[in-house]
């Protein structure tokens, strides 16, 4: 008799707890913080999501739409429903549920979207309970941004959050199918920056078509390179604004470390920079930016020293100095390879003039870099270190192309035995042949 | 006391009758004659070949990873390597073309004439050894060309209905051609094969002492032989001249022509353009390229393996096919015969570098 | 008579010259060449001299560049100097105690592990053997 007594108390006090736990948090209270909704919203995937349940069956494409793509929502499958942004109750099914007193907000007006997303994500404790290494968004940084002033000023025509990361379905950087995925970000920025949604307004509309022809956009597109950069990279995340004239060579000197390192310190970024031009885009353009070429050193035709230096210059009289003894060690070069491909089909050794090579190439590669130091001196000494490898190179192929030639010399001798022989031998048999004298 | 040395040598090894027998044979002196030489050429391009192979051996390597490097090893780094790899090449084409020429002149000439049926046989025993021998050996550098050349032949092989499919597996050591493959062609190239060729080259070469040399029909009918030459000196002599020809031909080739090393055999790699086999089996691949896909509603590769199997049986049941005198209305047809074969398969080995592409 | 013995003799003489012509090359082709096999499992990279700690260089290894690595204890490591990013020659950078690819601003640790910059793999590495005073470097996984 006890222990049936036990096992009914038991369930009745389980049966009390559950119900407890279930109503407790709608019972606390109007109005809650959005991080006190997320958390109350944050109850498990069996959780009730009413807003869900009644808008994903209406026929109205507005009020069913949201519905469509949200159970991929990144918040969606970390426990957050609909109230977490738009309040009211998730556990009623009728119209009561947007009650306004019940803590309902509606959409949010476009310039208090950014306020409303910064509550959860600049809140570094919050952030911490889904990832251990999250990232705080900065408010103070969005500040600083074009978009963020314009919205301020009004113009409700540029970007805030929804414009970039979607709405309703919202997928992390790091899922190729979301707009801010890194192969995706150009194309994001482009659904504004096109000609047609900036009329009226004085920004360049370009920036995509020159960027996809460019050298860094061929690698992201084509050649599935991913560090190579989009708008982003640039330009800042959140904090989107064009670089500072004095900061664009530290940009490109990101990635681009010893041209950067190098540029820095030259008298020509210190020129530059008192006149106002742009650092690295002066000779490189910014957005379409092509595979440099060595033509690119000179003063006519592809040569972009003319764009500032006069002839007569010191500047022109440098690179009119310079740029004829780089087309000798770059000839230099071709010549070694074209000798090391001869030794090689003629089968001689080249391992060593093909290593050689190798380092001679690399410090041509050195040199291109070292010409953003605009400095003579440092520019020599790497012409010099280029050429002697040219010349290694060069020597160890002759070297090759010798040795077939004694080979040659030696068959040549081992011919003249074989064909001595062979007549010694038919006079032999002749002699033999000769009848008796 | 070299003299003292021969005798002692002599009485143990029964040296004396070995003479005797060298001193006896003799060869008939006739219009035809010059073609008595090519059995010998090609015994000693094969002995060439034993030697620069033995050599090779102290240096290859035989497996996927190490064959290529081990022959760059060998080209560029060891003394005079690059010598005995190009004359073991070269001498290999030599040797099969040597061989050819033996055969087409037996043939032409009716050597085949009993008693010589088991010579006949043997020697063409031989000649499927050497095209052994060519096949596997061409895939050890391990190049591209070689792979894909390889590649292509062994798919050859697997079109023969019935045992094809088994031929393939056991050729390749697998499905597809891979490092398996390398050390089954290696093992055959210089162990299988050398034992098989030895014993067949000792009977063919004891069948050719024991019923001398064939004199052909035309010069029978013109009252025989005028005359015989000793073969020891007379023809070895002239033997002697021609093999130093032979030398000097392999200095030449080795030296001005060196055999290409290639790249590295990349499986993943789309086959090179205009991959074709050595030229000994062009004929045959230039026939099947040149098959229309059905003839008569079979397939016209299975057309082409069937007729080349066909003439091949024919051509080496010739003995007993053709007219026992080398005379008559059969022998004639039989020659017929042998020249239509040599212009064909001269002609189609032509047709492959001629760019005749499908 | 005189005749022919001096054929005799010239033949004699010719043939040797053969003989020689065809010892010659053989011999030489028997004797082991300085390096006794093809540098594609095991290079010698240097000397133990050859580096002070924290500091590298590159050697080749087959057709491609390795770099070896002491470290500023004095440890040796090696490995591949070829870039995982786009294959520019990597360096040691003693200042930064790190591998760099001044290409485009590639680094990778000190066990080739690419930290930052485009590089999306590491670098293989490659097993190092002192022997005396010569340092062998193998490819990882050779017996």
């Amino acid at each position: 008799m006890r222990p049936l007594i036990v096992i009914r108390w038991a369930l009745v006090v389980a049966a009390l707890s559950a119900a407890l736990a279930y109503v407790a948090p709608v019972a606390r209270g109007a109005a809650p913080g959005a991080a006190d909704t997320a958390a109350a919203t944050r109850t498990g995937p069996s959780a009730k999501n009413t807003c869900f349940d009644c808008h994903s069956q209406l026929d109205d494409s507005r009020l069913s739409g949201p519905t469509k793509d949200f159970p991929q929502d990144i918040h969606a499958t970390h426990g957050l429903g609909c109230v977490g942004c738009h309040g009211g109750n998730p556990n009623d099914p009728e119209m009561t549920a947007m009650d306004p007193d019940k803590g309902f907000k509606g959409a949010p007006a476009r310039k208090d979207i950014a306020e409303l997303c910064a509550s959860c994500h600049a809140n570094a404790a919050y952030m911490k309970r889904f990832n251990p290494q999250p990232y705080i968004f900065s408010m103070a940084e969005f500040r600083t941004s074009v978009h963020c002033k314009k919205i301020a000023e009004g113009d409700l025509k540029v970007a805030t959050c929804t414009n970039c990361h979607g709405v309703h379905g919202i997928l992390p950087p790091r899922d190729p199918r979301s707009p801010v995925n890194h192969r995706n970000v150009p194309f994001t920025c482009a659904k504004c920056h096109n000609a047609e949604y900036m009329k009226g307004r004085t920004v360049p509309t370009n920036q995509l078509a020159l960027w996809r022809e460019s050298v860094h956009g061929v690698a992201l597109l084509v050649k599935g390179d991913m560090s190579a950069p989009a708008c982003n990279n640039c330009h800042g995340n959140h904090g989107a604004v064009p670089p500072k004239t004095r900061d664009i060579s530290v940009v490109c000197g990101n990635c681009h470390g010893r041209e950067g390192e190098l540029f820095a310190k030259s008298k020509v970024a210190e020129t530059l920079e008192f006149e106002g031009k742009r650092g690295c885009v002066t000779c490189h353009s910014n957005h379409g930016i092509r595979p440099p070429t060595d033509a690119m050193v000179g003063l006519e035709g592809e040569g972009v020293c003319g764009r500032c230096h006069t002839a007569g210059s010191p500047g022109a009289r440098a690179a009119a100095e310079l740029v004829p003894r780089f087309h000798t060690f770059k000839s230099h070069l071709a010549r070694a390879d074209s000798l090391l491909g001869v030794a090689d089909r003629l089968g001689v050794e080249t391992a060593p003039g093909h290593e050689a090579l190798k380092q001679a190439n690399d410090a041509l590669v050195g040199l291109r870099a070292t010409i953003h130091s605009f400095s003579l001196p440092p520019i020599e000494a790497a012409l010099a270190e280029g050429e002697g490898l040219a010349s290694r190179a060069e020597s160890h192929a002759r070297e090759g192309l010798r040795d077939w030639r004694n080979r040659r010399a030696g068959m040549a001798l081992s011919l003249v035995v074989i064909l001595a022989l062979m007549a010694l031998l038919i006079a032999r048999i002749r002699q033999v042949e000769r009848p008796a004298a | 006391m070299i003299g003292r040395l021969r005798e002692w040598l002599a009485d143990r090894l029964g040296l004396d009758a070995l003479q005797h027998l060298a001193e006896k044979k003799d060869v008939p002196v006739h219009r035809h004659t010059f073609w008595y030489y090519w059995g010998g050429m090609t015994l000693f391009l094969f002995g060439i070949q034993v030697a620069t192979g033995i050599l090779l051996l102290l240096y290859y390597r035989a497996s996927a990873d190490e064959a290529y490097e081990s022959v760059r090893f060998i080209m560029t780094q060891v003394s005079f390597g690059w010598l005995i790899r190009s004359i073991h090449s070269w001498s290999a084409n030599l040797m099969i073309g040597a061989a050819m020429i033996h055969m087409f002149s037996a043939f032409l000439t009716k050597a085949y004439r009993p008693p010589r049926e088991l010579t006949w046989i043997s020697g063409m025993v031989l000649l499927g050894l050497s095209l052994a021998f060519g096949f596997s050996g061409y895939l050890l550098p391990w190049n591209q060309l070689a792979f894909f050349a390889t590649k292509v032949g062994t798919d050859v092989t697997g079109a023969v209905p019935v045992v094809g499919g088994f031929m393939l597996r056991f050729l390749r050591g697998g499905e597809h051609i891979s490092g398996g493959t390398l050390t089954r062609f290696f093992g055959f190239h210089v162990a299988i094969l050398p034992a098989i060729a030895t014993l067949i080259v000792g009977v063919h070469v004891y069948l050719v002492q024991r019923h001398g040399m064939s004199v052909p029909p035309s010069v029978e009918d013109a009252g025989g032989p005028k005359r015989r030459m000793k073969f020891v000196p007379n023809f070895m002599l002239r033997d002697m001249v021609g093999w130093l020809a032979a030398l000097g031909v392999l200095a030449l080739l080795s030296a001005l022509f060196p055999w290409e090393l290639g790249l590295k055999a990349d499986p993943f790699a789309s086959a090179p353009a205009g991959i074709r086999p050595e030229w000994y089996f062009g004929w045959m691949f230039q026939t099947l390229r040149m098959m229309p896909s059905h003839i008569l509603g079979i397939e016209g590769e299975l057309v082409a393996i069937a007729g080349i199997g066909l003439g091949g049986a024919v051509w080496l049941l010739a003995p007993f096919l053709d007219d026992p005198r080398g005379r008559g209305q059969r022998a004639r047809m039989m020659t017929a015969l042998g020249v239509v074969a040599l212009v064909y398969i001269v002609a189609f080995t032509l047709l492959v570098y001629r760019g005749a592409k499908p | 008579m005189q005749r022919r013995d001096f054929l005799s003799w010239l033949t004699r003489i010719a043939g040797t010259a053969l003989g020689g012509f065809i010892l010659y090359p053989v011999a030489r082709y028997l004797v082991p060449p300085r390096i006794p096999e093809a540098a594609t499992r095991r290079v010698l990279a240097g000397k133990k001299n050859d580096l002070a700690p924290n500091s590298g260089k590159t050697f080749p290894f087959g057709a491609q560049p390795g770099i070896l690595i002491r470290t500023a204890d004095g440890e040796y490591r090696a490995f591949t100097a070829v870039c995982t990013h786009l294959g520019c020659t990597v360096q040691y950078r003693d200042d930064m105690r790190m591998i760099w690819c001044a290409c485009h601003s590639g680094h990778y640790d000190l066990e080739g592990r690419n930290i930052s910059g485009p590089p999306p793999r590491p670098l293989e590495p490659y097993t190092v053997h002192v022997e005396g005073d010569d340092i062998i470097v193998e490819k990882a996984g050779t017996t």
